[in-house]
């Protein structure tokens, strides 16, 4: 009976840290890594040739494998956390950025069935089918492995170790690096155009899983003594992604639940029942349970049984968090008032830039094709430091495109960009945003599972806790400087007047609510040149206006800002000067008034 | 020589298979990875009839029916469902996976573990430019070619192939024109579903022996063989079949015949990180 | 220009729409009439719910409120395909061809409500009218050029023998001469003809040139309507396009 009980331990304690580790990958990374069992099986397999004496001499050389370093305890599991996270490293190009998420999936299931066919097949390498056996147990010269109380020390020790990995991984999941994580998982792109390195993220994350993947394997092996190809199929995998999406992706409590009720309740389950029919009838039941689960939890209750806590961010005390389903009725209840008080300089570093209008971005003759078709030819324009420049033109005219070549969204087909006397034309979209170059998007692009303080927070660049060391150094070290931050994003959510929706999803706000967000959290990155596509589109008139009076005074104090914008009445109030570009080519520049006497462009393209 | 006959065969049931999902995944958009588990089941009811005494080539006919319903079953009741629910991309390939769970170990549950193979004569041995060939086999490149002739029939000439290949394009625009694209989008899970039985049971046959989960490795083949060619194309999907087919065939006589899907895992980690949509397909139509 | 590309027209109006995506309406309390051997356009800023408009005329875009009739028929929320069947061709402003489809075979997806053996006489038609498309009939609509391609557009909604022709900015992407081309020519040539003619655009001058009644949108409403001449004496229309909001506020002001 207590060897059952270890034996519950043990396990429990390997599928949590499984669990766990995929957990940060999917739930809170959004990486779907169909391939995540060999990383286990990657630390099971190292820990056992690291612990094993030598092939040839051990055991009348039986078992072919490489290495067999006769390794005390606990080189081994360390070893195998090593390697496990050495793995995740060949995968990151999977990952990268420019990959579907699902087809990047696929590509990782499909590289845990090469990696066991090639340990099956590759005998000399870890002895192919038969696997490895007789694994040493940890400290087995000096303690009886075959005894009650190593067992239970091994249990206890396994149980230790999952619990430090939670608390671990909690740490660095509350932190601002956390924040970046989720962020990314709602919406790379835009986490990538406020300056997040998603391939660098990425990589941490897969090196981290592939760590505790590895660990767990490591401990499991050395329990049961044996590892052979048939325990890690692609579909064990699947079986960790139903724990996870049963027990609640994204919360870390969810990942140790259905690490519980599924891979270790699974397997006592069928313990405890009747042989019934043939010997192969209550495994196939056990992965068509399986099977059914997923579709059913996905369906009923895609979250899980501990869906993803809401992160309550505000220092206000006592203030209740919102559950906000928004019409655009609201739109025109915005506290306009507020914001004719409201100092955006005040809020923003003062930009101790001489406001000399020299050129700070300009290209030389943009072109972007796709396919054979050419939608920006030739532009070469030049954006003055401290004004607010207009791009206009008619739909289908290369405006946008234009502006995602600015922002790096889009890499052109040839020309150059240069920023500050620098060639930025092949420099990735996060460093650009890094540099100070921030763009907004046209459609909605709210982080939605993050609340809306958590969304401009996210924004703010130079954050302390916003990467993998600094979150381990936990809130002591970033604590103070996330606070100032979160009163910085109160602040300006309060001249917006959205105070009242600061705890609420971002997901659940109204249209024209979500651009005002979306506004903000441009602003909060700190942009030396802010791009802006269509920002009034949908925004109530009067509104418009008065974030058109605030973008000007930001202009005087020595922000660029570059606004595409359909609405000629908003680009003759306040953009000056102004780009007009028709049919992918610069048709004028100049001021307003000077466009105006243009009769070529008031003929084709001021109201037409 | 003789490998490169086997790959032809090999190739031709690819083929099929491979058109089959990528007419699926280009009208639906979801990579149904349950597809390995319709084709097995389909070649289990092509075995029950051919049990029953049925000759092998009526039997196909049942399994080619199997295929067919159930695809249709698993768009309307489980993927379309799902579509409508608004949740991230990846949910649908993780149901998905559910699905071929269930199918696969379903299946496994009731008809054991043991191998089973069909009652049919190999028919004469051929000998045709070197290669070497059962008279089964040729029959199967015969029927297999045939088949894709008639797909590419379908798609180039029919009403109903040009309405496929417009709602997997532009829905939108497709409705706009009057095309009721529910109904075409079940006739494409429907014939899909068919191209998808009639390669389980192939290549039930091409393989001898088989049991429940015979068919798993083969999506990998399949996927290599879709990305090659570009996703959603069906045209590059009988290329891509045709380099995978023969490649793997042929490397096989010269490294270990136990490794020879490596060439296909390769290719198909190639494509994924230098050309996802594929020889055919461009950036845009991703 | 040939008779029979469209047919008599059928009066498209309606009353109190509100539309818009996930339950949240974009356009409010919506009344358009566009009558037979007339052009109607509709005009206004980005963001004013033009597109969003004319989607929800033709089953794109959900109606929440209020209804759409085709002469007598309600058409509230039919299916596009039903509505195609009415005779209402709609052109989108983007998307609007088949890209890997090529051009022959996109105006025969335009003529899939024909018998089989009437499509030929009508491809032939639509290629008199747009007679650049014949030396293209086997290239993929994806390669076209911009001018090109909105003509192949217009041609696969021309196969439907539309009587009445929705229109999102057609002249979006195009040369100035191409444009008013298309619009003098073709749009115009359409209602003059007997067909019912409703577009959206966004060049306001070239509309009101070929238009009979112009609606101008704001913030998701109808802040003015009535006939180009008049409408262009009117200041506020003037000032909504080139001075402040005006138009906007004021409608919002009432």
């Amino acid at each position: 009976m207590w060897f059952y009980l270890t034996t519950i331990m043990v396990y429990g304690a390997v599928d949590a840290l499984a669990c766990l580790g995929l957990n940060m990958e999917f739930g809170v990374a959004g990486i779907s890594n169909f391939g995540y069992i060999i990383f286990q099986a990657a630390g099971a397999y190292t820990a056992a040739i690291l612990s094993m004496p030598h092939a040839a001499t051990s055991n009348g050389g039986f078992q072919q494998y490489v290495l067999g370093w006769n390794l005390t305890w606990p080189l081994p599991w360390i070893g195998a956390a090593i390697v496990g996270g050495l793995l995740a490293l060949p995968f990151v190009f999977l990952v990268g950025k420019r990959l579907r998420g699902d087809f990047a999936a696929v590509g990782l299931l499909v590289s845990a069935v090469l990696l066991n066919l090639l340990v099956k097949n590759y005998i000399p390498f870890l002895n192919g089918d038969a696997g490895i056996s007789i694994v040493p147990a940890p400290l087995q010269s000096i303690f009886d492995p075959q005894g009650i109380g190593y067992q239970l020390a091994y249990g206890a020790v396994a149980i230790v170790l999952a619990v430090l990995v939670y608390f671990f991984l909690r740490r660095i999941t509350e932190s601002p690096f956390g924040r970046s994580l989720r962020a990314m998982r709602d919406n790379d792109v835009v986490a990538d155009s406020l300056g997040k390195n998603l391939r660098g993220q990425r990589t941490s994350v897969l090196v981290l899983g592939g760590m505790i993947a590895g660990l767990s394997g490591a401990v499991l092996v050395g329990f049961i003594s044996l590892w052979a190809p048939g325990a890690w199929g692609y579909a064990e995998t699947i079986v960790l992604f139903a724990a996870i999406i049963i027990g609640g992706a994204g919360n870390h409590k969810g990942a140790v639940l259905g690490a519980i009720l599924v891979p270790l309740g699974f397997e006592e389950i069928t313990r405890f029942l009747p042989a019934f029919g043939p010997p192969s009838l209550v495994p196939a039941l056990e992965w068509v349970a399986i099977g059914l689960l997923i579709i059913l939890f996905l369906w009923f209750r895609p979250n899980g049984i501990l869906p993803e806590r809401r992160r309550v961010l505000s220092t206000v005390v006592g203030r209740t968090p919102v559950e906000v389903v928004a019409s655009s009725d609201d739109d025109d209840s915005v506290n306009i008032g507020a914001i004719d008080e409201f100092n955006f300089r005040a809020v923003l570093p003062t930009t101790s830039v001489v406001n000399d209008h020299h050129p700070i971005l300009s290209t030389e003759l943009l072109t972007k094709s796709f396919n054979g078709v050419t939608v920006v030819s030739d532009v070469s324009i030049t954006i003055e430091q401290g004004r607010l420049t207009g791009m206009i033109g008619p739909n289908g005219a290369g405006k946008s495109t234009t502006l995602a070549m600015l922002a790096g969204t889009l890499s052109p087909s040839s020309g150059t960009i240069m920023f500050e006397g620098n060639d930025i034309t092949h420099v990735p979209s996060y460093k650009r945003a890094q540099m100070g170059i921030v763009r907004t998007f046209q459609l909605a692009s709210e982080f939605k599972k993050l609340t809306v303080l958590e969304n401009l927070v996210c924004a703010i660049p130079r954050q302390s806790g916003d990467s993998f060391w600094g979150s381990v150094r936990g809130r002591r070290f970033w604590g103070a400087d996330d606070k100032a931050n979160i009163e910085r994003a109160e602040e300006i959510l309060e001249g917006f007047g959205l105070s009242q929706y600061a705890d609420a999803y971002a997901g659940g706000l109204s249209g024209g609510q979500r651009r005002l967000v979306e506004i903000m959290r441009a602003l909060l990155a700190e942009p030396k040149v802010l791009l802006l596509d269509e920002p009034m589109a949908g925004v109530h008139a009067n509104l418009a206006r008065k974030i058109g009076n605030h973008l000007t005074k930001l202009c005087e104090g020595g922000m660029t800002i570059v606004m595409v914008e359909h609405e000629l009445a908003i680009t003759d109030e306040f953009c000056d000067p102004v780009i007009v570009l028709a049919e992918g080519r610069v048709l004028a520049q100049g001021t307003m008034a000077e466009l105006r006497a243009n009769s070529e462009v008031v003929e084709a393209y001021l109201v037409g | 020589m003789s490998s490169f006959g086997f790959g032809l065969i090999t190739a031709a049931v690819l083929a099929i298979a491979t058109v089959g999902f990528t007419m699926q995944f280009a009208v639906t958009n979801v990579l149904n990875l349950a597809y390995g588990s319709v084709m097995i089941n389909s070649a289990y009811v092509t075995y029950y009839f051919n049990q029953r005494g049925a000759s092998i080539w009526i039997a196909l006919f049942a399994g080619v029916a199997c295929g067919s319903i159930v695809s249709w079953l698993l768009n309307r009741f489980i993927y379309t469902p799902f579509q409508r629910r608004n949740l991230i991309p990846i949910t649908l390939v993780i149901v998905s996976l559910g699905v071929d769970l269930c199918g696969t170990f379903g299946l496994q549950g009731i008809v054991g573990g043991s191998y089973v193979s069909y009652t049919m004569s190999q028919g004469h041995e051929f000998h045709i430019l070197g290669m070497l060939l059962s008279g089964v086999q040729l029959i199967i490149f015969a029927i297999c070619a045939g088949v894709l002739i008639l797909i590419h029939w379908l798609l180039k000439y029919t009403r109903m192939g040009k309405a496929m290949r417009a709602t997997s394009a532009n829905p939108n625009l497709a409705r706009n024109s009057g095309v009721k694209t529910k109904f075409i989008i079940s006739m494409t899970w429907i014939i899909s579903g068919a191209l998808c039985g009639l390669a389980g049971t192939v290549f039930a046959m091409n393989s001898g022996v088989f049991e429940a989960t015979s068919a798993e490795l083969y999506i990998v083949l399949l996927l290599a063989a879709m990305f090659l060619g570009g996703p959603g194309e069906p045209y590059g999907a009988m290329l891509g079949a045709l380099v995978i087919g023969l490649a793997t065939e042929i490397s096989a006589a010269y490294i270990t015949a136990d490794y020879k899907e490596v060439i296909a895992f390769l290719v198909l980690l190639g494509m994924l990180a230098f050309r996802p949509y594929g020889l055919f397909g461009s950036e845009k139509t991703l | 220009m040939s008779v029979e590309l469209t047919k008599q027209g059928l009066v498209l109006s309606t009353t109190g729409l509100s539309a818009g995506y996930d339950g949240r309406a974009i356009v409010r309390d919506i009344a358009v009439e566009a009558t037979p051997g007339k052009v109607v356009s509709i005009v206004g800023p980005n963001g004013s719910g033009k597109s969003t408009l004319l989607k929800s005329l033709v089953g794109v875009v959900k109606v929440l409120e209020g209804h759409v009739t085709v002469a007598e028929n309600e058409i509230t929320n039919l299916a596009p395909e039903e509505v195609a069947k009415l005779g209402v061709g709609y052109v989108p402003q983007i998307d609007d061809v088949f890209p890997p489809l090529s051009v022959k075979e996109n105006l025969e997806i335009g003529g899939y409500l024909l018998n089989r053996s009437e499509i030929p006489a009508r491809i032939d038609a639509v290629l008199d009218f747009f007679p650049k498309l014949k030396a293209m009939m086997t290239r993929k609509a994806g390669k076209l050029s911009g001018g090109e391609r909105k003509m192949l557009a217009m041609g696969r909604v021309l196969m439907l023998s539309p009587s009445v022709l929705v229109l999102d900015e057609p002249t979006a992407n195009l040369a100035p001469m191409v444009a008013t081309q298309l619009l003098e020519e073709f749009v115009r040539g359409f209602a003059d003809h007997g067909s019912t003619v409703l577009l959206v655009e966004q060049r306001a001058k070239a509309a009101l040139r070929i238009s009979d009644w112009t609606y101008v949108l704001g913030g998701g409403k109808v802040v003015l309507e009535g006939a180009p001449k008049d409408l262009e004496q009117n200041p506020l229309f003037v000032e909504s396009f080139l001075g402040g909001s005006a138009a906007a506020r004021a409608a919002r002001d009432e």
